[in-house]
């Protein structure tokens, strides 16, 4: 069991006009989950093979327990890492696949065997063992790969996409059991990958990366209420954070976001930090999940109403999303809708937006400018 | 309807493939298969009737060669020669393609360049320097004289071939066994030679045809009768007055018997190491 510190890291390759990983700064408590999540190339592997000890720091340290490893050798960290191609010896059966790493460090035969057998019966492949990878399928390759880590029972477990290669079930059987083995076992993860739904789903925390920065780290559900700029609001969600230009004003005392398809009275509450902010433009963000066809029953939503234009129609089953543009400035907006509707591409009617849920972001900074409530 | 008509049409676009296979068989198989009945007959025999079939076979042919014409001692002489010079241009060559191919260092373009230059020199150009060489060490009409010197000519095709090969290797692979502990010597051992074998077959096989058959520096390299390699050996049936038709046969058939079985054991792991991908 480990804590893991990363302060100010850097890398910067030889030869690049910007560096890969700028300032990375983070702790994985002991025990914790951590998701780095970012587009491809925004260095979130990068930092990961920095931790384990496969890549040089430029500056900046990376600590495990307190004590700074970046002069350590990757063999010597005591780290696990599952990577992406799941780097199985293609010459070795799963048994020696499992094996090899224990080998290394002289662990007894009869050692070995307990542990491999262990992991093998854990994960499900005890029937598997005399096999060459070539023979497994795409999950149980991925299973014997976790195994290969889980055998060694190291302080850190560092996965980099070890799910992409997988096809969309298998993916969410995988995943599932994954977080099973990390509720089981309890090592502190890293786990790098550009999927959302593995971010949103598996860890404790999510450090969202962008072009080698840190753009927010925060528990899963609080990034997705509370966006830390337009990169995030566009990133973490399916379909994205709708994005409409506005201005805001104040009217009766209350804060005003006047877009070019109407005006929304922002919620009271929200008004006072928007002081300095009145009379200037800025980004108004709402997820398609707080577009409606109709208001919702019951009134407990504050919903302000936008002409808009149905583009089309894509019904999922269990709901629908609806692409429409705002009159009169044409600007896009996904609604997530209910499946049933009767609404058509080249229908106009009037979009509900709760208004309470709207994100400002400053449009020259693109930060996020008030939390939403 | 069309579908006789399509099986006539791809049968008629074959057809230059096969009369193709049927000629190349012909042009290489047809003068094995004349050794080979050769071999088998009297100098006076072929002389009479060329083309002939043996009747009786002189078996007794292959121990006479082996016995009074020195075979024994030359085919041995090659064995030597030819083993140590493959063992050691291997173990060189793919430790040197192993570096090339996962190593990012200062001048690594530079030596990769040196190296492959091997390819296109000519050996007819070296050759002096060479014997120059040999001659200041002390190992001119040495067998380990021409061990060197076969070896610093093959490490750059070998080279070649495995640094192709090495480099298809995921780097995933070596950076898992880094993790396991594993040192940068044990890694080339356990992951890239395991992984690499069917291109190291590859380059065992084709250096091992080669240097069986290597004429020009052994020529220069050796004068005892008693070092000399098989090629040369097969010189002692052609005189400068008269040809010895019929032993010069048997002992080519002993010559080639080697590389035949080498090749009948390696030839699909061979070309299954020029074809495919590192990892499957």
């Amino acid at each position: 069991m480990a804590v893991v510190t990363v302060d100010g890291l850097c890398k910067r390759y030889r030869g690049a006009a910007a560096p890969a990983v700028h300032d990375v700064t983070f702790t994985v408590a002991d025990r914790e989950f951590m998701v780095l999540l970012g587009p491809s190339g925004c260095g979130k592997s990068t930092v990961l093979r920095m931790i384990a000890g496969l890549e040089p720091i430029t500056s900046g340290t990376v600590s495990i327990d307190g004590r700074v490893v970046n002069q350590v050798p990757a063999k010597l960290r005591d780290i696990a890492m599952v990577f992406q191609s799941y780097a199985l010896y293609p010459h070795m059966t799963v048994y020696d696949n499992l094996a090899f790493g224990l080998r290394r460090r002289n662990v007894e035969h009869a050692e070995i065997d307990r542990r491999v057998e262990a992991a093998a019966k854990k994960l499900g492949l005890a029937q598997f063992l005399k096999r060459k990878p070539h023979a497994l399928s795409g999950g149980q390759r991925q299973r014997v790969a976790l195994g290969r880590a889980i055998v060694r029972d190291p302080r850190v477990f560092l996965f980099d996409e070890p799910l992409s290669n997988l096809d969309a079930a298998l993916r969410v059987t995988t995943r599932n059991e994954l977080i099973k083995q990390q509720h089981d076992i309890g090592t502190t993860s890293i786990y790098v990958t550009h999927d959302q739904v593995e971010a949103m789903t598996m860890g404790h925390s999510i450090c969202i990366m962008n072009e080698g920065k840190i753009v927010q780290i925060g528990r899963p559900l609080e990034v997705y209420r509370n966006p830390a700029d337009t990169f995030v609001a566009k990133f973490l969600g399916n379909p994205p954070m709708n994005l409409l230009k506005g201005r805001l004003e104040t009217q009766d005392g209350r804060a005003v976001a006047h877009l070019a398809a109407g005006a929304v009275v922002l919620p009271k509450r929200s008004a006072a930090a928007l002081g300095r902010y009145i009379g200037r433009d800025v980004i108004v963000g709402v997820r398609p999940e707080d577009l409606y066809e109709s208001a919702p029953a019951g009134g407990s939503v504050e919903v302000v109403r936008l002409p808009a234009r149905v583009v089309a129609v894509e019904p999922l089953g269990a709901e629908t999303l609806l692409v429409v543009t705002l009159d009169p400035s044409n600007e896009e907006l996904i609604a997530r809708i209910g499946r049933d509707t009767a609404l058509r591409s080249g229908d106009r009617f009037d979009i509900a937006l709760d208004a309470a849920a709207i994100h400002l972001f400053d449009s020259a900074t693109t930060k996020a400018i008030v939390q939403a409530s | 309807m069309m579908a006789p008509m399509q099986l006539g049409f791809a049968r008629v676009r074959r057809l230059p493939l096969v009369l193709f296979v049927i000629l190349y068989t012909v042009v290489t198989g047809g003068p094995l298969l004349w050794v080979a009945t050769m071999s088998l007959r009297t100098t006076a025999e072929i002389f009479k009737d060329p083309y002939g079939l043996p009747s009786p076979a002189h078996w007794e042919k292959f121990a006479d060669a082996w016995t009074k014409s020195n075979y024994g001692t030359y085919f041995w002489n090659s064995t030597i020669v030819v083993v140590i010079a493959v063992v050691l241009v291997t173990a060189i060559g793919a430790m040197a393609a192993h570096c090339l191919a996962r190593y990012s260092f200062r001048g690594n373009r530079l030596v990769r360049f040196l190296i492959l230059t091997g390819l296109v020199l000519p050996p007819q150009l070296v050759i002096l320097a060479l014997f120059q060489i040999l001659l200041d060490i002390n190992l001119y009409n040495t067998l380990a004289g021409l061990i060197l010197v076969y070896v610093a000519t093959h490490i750059a095709m070998t080279v070649y071939i495995l640094e192709g090969f090495f480099a298809q290797i995921p780097q995933d692979l070596f950076d898992a066994a880094r993790m396991d502990g594993y040192s940068d010597f044990e890694i080339f051992w356990r992951v890239t030679m395991p992984i690499g074998a069917p291109a190291i077959f590859t380059t065992v096989t084709l250096n091992f045809i080669v240097l069986w058959n290597e004429f020009l520096f052994a020529v220069v390299l050796l004068t005892d009768d008693d070092k000399r390699t098989l090629p040369l050996g097969l010189m002692h049936f052609t005189g400068s007055h008269q040809l010895d038709v019929g032993m010069a046969a048997t002992g080519l058939m002993i010559a080639m018997l080697p590389i035949i079985a080498i090749y009948a054991f390696f030839s699909e792991t061979m070309i299954k190491g020029m074809t495919a991908g590192a990892v499957r």
